[in-house]
């Protein structure tokens, strides 16, 4: 169980991200963060595993407040919540073999790094689970040789050695095309249902929120201004989608801007 | 008569007054118009074409051609001419031939060029013969390469001058017997040849005739002169080496002028000798003296240039840290020092190499030191900035997602940090010894040692094959450096 109480964040230049968010995600869920460019989303998800220190609010994960967790412990934590990016975030010049495997970093003794050595037992969990996401004939390819999609599988693989309770997802299929989108989201679903990972995945498009997510809370400027769960999702018209999004905003399904970017 | 408009409006500019304002100075009219930067530009243009006439007049530098100051003053005139014409057109929201303007500049830059610089084309086609055979010992100097063990037969006779008064006193001339080699001079005394400065030409000496035997036959004989002080000469008569051929039984006569050798200071009788020599074998071919020296320069040369770089890899590295903008902007004090690291990088690296092998010569003296102290300045400044620069441009995405595996800050150096910048790193460092290499030899030529300073020797020496030996290992070496620069470069970048 994920509950976030009064999460706020204010950063040092005055602009508020996070006012005063309070949701709860249940095990097992598939949360779905929805809400425009800049409306907190990345801050929400960041603030979670600590990678950005939230002003005020707590986050307590299976009972523990993550926002007490002291620096040198933080590890302990981050090493059971992963995260994938929209830019993959890969060591761009590295192996695949090597950025999956630093999934275990927060396992392994820091002075291992210094000469670059993993135990075998992590060794083989790497290729198990590039075996997992498909990749078996890339290990030893550089990441930046692979596609978009590809190179989220890798994301996808460095998250499952790392052995996660939680994963955190900051637009994944934003920079994917949306038959990659659907088969990245098809991923993270598997790991959703088979291995019982608690999903909060930021998203932009009204199709994929209703395939994918169990349940759905809605940003804008920082605020949580929809929850709702499987039932409501389905049942959300494009004109409540527009609402959460602003007036400003197009529904738009994921094809159709795809088809417009190509 | 129109009435003035208001001011303040936007008047429309009057074609009579940017015409005027152009006579007196081009472009003015232009900036009247509001073409502001143009006019500038077209202001400066004519000053500089009016002073550099001026100039070209005053200066001793230039040698004007008859008929040059007339183009140069004409071409002036008629950019004048245009830049009344062209503010004109302007003004009336035309544009009068822009780029005929462009032409007169670079007609007159070309011709006033020409003159500076006295561009000799004729020179340049007609005297290409004097560098000829220069150039073909430059690129074949490979006998230069090669030194042989040489076995001569030779014999050597006497010769006196001044002719002594008593005839029992003149070399003897003896005639050998069977195969035995030798050599005989007749006359045995005489004069030599000497230059009369009543008649300012060259009177000959006394006609000489040799006479050789027991020579390997239809081979060629050289003829060397030692005069009474020890100094030996091949003899030069009627503009050339004298030399000798040997007939099919191994005889030899050749007629030649005494030559011309300084007596002022002579006392008494002085004996000279006379030897003739051949070669009868050329063996064991082996790697001349000059060849190994070479070598042995390039092998100094490259690890010039590999000193330098581990010296500047040492102490660039720490340096390339602070210079980096991103890890510096937290305070104003870093940002301070990183704007004074980075000045001095920049003042470093903007002085050539070859200043600082002069400045380190006076230094440590000449010698491959010297090299090495003016290259490592200099790689240290260009290593520092392309570090930095690579330090700048790392991906803040790969740490996000390392730190949130929950590794430790250290994992995060190791395994988000290092792998962005070794390939860089790696990639810029061995560009610079590939170009630390191609500097090192030019900075032997100011005494930085190493090959550079023996091809400095050699030219002035007009020693063109060695200088050709040596050009050549450079430019091997040079080339086998680019390439596996090259190649280890693909590897990592």
């Amino acid at each position: 169980m994920l509950e976030v109480h009064n999460l706020t964040k204010i950063y040092e230049d005055g602009t508020q991200a996070l006012d005063n968010v309070s949701f709860s995600v249940p095990d097992g869920a598939f949360l779905a963060v929805i809400g425009l460019s800049g409306s907190g989303k990345s801050t929400l998800l960041r603030c979670i595993n600590r990678l950005i220190e939230p002003t005020s609010g707590t986050i307590i994960w299976n009972g523990q407040d993550i926002t007490a967790v002291p620096r040198g412990e933080l590890r302990l934590v981050r090493r059971q919540i992963g995260m994938i990016f929209q830019q993959f975030n890969l060591v761009k010049r590295s192996s695949v073999l090597t950025n999956v495997l630093s999934g275990r970093l927060g396992y392994v003794n820091p002075l291992f790094s210094l000469i670059n050595y993993f135990p075998a037992d992590d060794r083989q969990r790497a290729l198990a689970a590039l075996d997992r996401v498909g990749l078996t004939d890339k290990i030893n390819n550089r990441a930046d040789t692979l596609s978009g999609g590809q190179q989220q599988r890798v994301g996808i693989a460095r998250v499952l050695v790392q052995g996660v309770r939680l994963l955190l997802a900051d637009e994944p299929v934003s920079s994917l095309d949306p038959v990659l989108a659907h088969s990245i989201l098809g991923q993270l679903e598997t790991l959703n249902r088979e291995d019982k990972i608690t999903v909060v995945c930021s998203l932009h498009y009204l199709d994929l929120v209703q395939r994918y997510s169990t349940q759905v809370i809605g940003l804008r400027d920082g605020r949580v201004v929809f929850e709702g769960d499987n039932l409501t999702i389905r049942q959300m018209t494009p004109e409540r989608f527009k609402e959460i999004y602003g007036e400003e905003a197009e529904l738009v399904s994921a094809a159709k801007v795809a088809g417009e970017e190509r | 008569m129109t009435p003035l408009p208001p001011s303040g409006s936007r008047a429309k500019p009057s074609p009579v007054v940017a015409g005027l304002l152009s006579l007196v100075l081009p472009g003015a009219g232009h900036y009247y118009v509001g073409k502001r930067g143009q006019g500038i530009l077209v202001a400066v243009l004519a000053v500089v074409m009016v002073a550099l006439i001026l100039w070209a007049q005053a200066t001793r530098e230039v040698d004007l051609q008859p008929g040059t100051e007339i183009i140069l003053i004409v071409s002036t005139v008629a950019y004048w001419l245009w830049a009344i014409a062209s503010a004109v057109s302007h003004a009336r929201e035309r544009n009068f031939l822009p780029t005929l303007g462009l032409i007169l500049v670079l007609a007159y830059t070309y011709v006033l060029g020409w003159q500076v610089t006295e561009v000799n084309l004729k020179k340049f086609f007609t005297e290409f013969s004097d560098i000829y055979p220069i150039f073909t010992k430059v690129m074949w100097p490979w006998e230069a390469a090669i030194e042989y063990d040489v076995t001569n037969i030779s014999a050597t006779t006497r010769f006196a001058n001044p002719c002594p008064e008593n005839a029992a006193d003149l070399p003897p001339q003896t005639e050998g017997s069977g195969g035995q080699t030798w050599v005989t001079i007749a006359p045995a005394c005489g004069d030599f040849s000497k230059y009369d400065t009543t008649q300012g030409k060259l009177a000959p000496g006394t006609l000489l005739a040799l006479k050789a035997s027991g020579l390997r036959p239809n081979e060629p004989v050289e003829i060397y002169w030692t005069d009474a002080i020890g100094n030996e000469f091949r003899p030069r008569y009627e503009g050339a080496t004298v030399k000798g051929m040997a007939d099919a039984q191994g005889n030899m006569t050749v007629t030649f002028g005494a030559p011309q050798i300084e007596t002022t200071t002579q006392v008494g009788v002085q004996r000279h000798t006379i030897e003739v020599r051949q070669q009868v074998s050329k063996t064991n071919p082996h790697m001349s003296v000059d060849m190994e020296l070479a070598l042995n320069r390039i092998v100094v040369t490259i690890f010039q240039a590999l000193m330098a770089t581990s010296f500047g890899i040492i102490l660039a590295l720490p340096l390339s840290f602070i210079a980096a903008r991103n890890l510096m902007s937290g305070s104003p004090l870093t940002l301070a020092i990183y704007y004074a690291i980075r000045f001095v990088l920049n003042v470093v690296r903007s002085i050539e190499p070859i200043i600082w092998a002069l400045i380190a010569t006076v230094w440590v003296g000449l010698g491959p030191f010297a090299g090495v102290i003016a290259l490592t300045l200099h790689t240290i400044a260009a290593l520092a900035k392309l570090y930095s620069e690579a330090i700048e441009s790392i991906e803040s995405g790969p740490i996000e997602a390392i730190t949130a595996t929950g590794a430790s800050p250290l994992q995060v150096i190791m395994h988000a940090i290092i792998p962005q910048v070794i390939p860089p790193f790696v990639s810029f460092t061995i560009y610079r010894w590939d170009i630390n290499v191609r500097l090192s030899t030019i900075i032997g030529f100011v005494g930085g040692g190493g090959i550079g300073q023996l091809l400095y020797q050699w030219t002035g020496q007009s020693l063109w094959s060695q200088a050709g030996l040596a050009v050549w290992l450079i430019a091997a070496t040079v080339s086998v450096m680019d390439y596996a620069s090259a190649e280890i470069r693909k590897r990592f970048v």
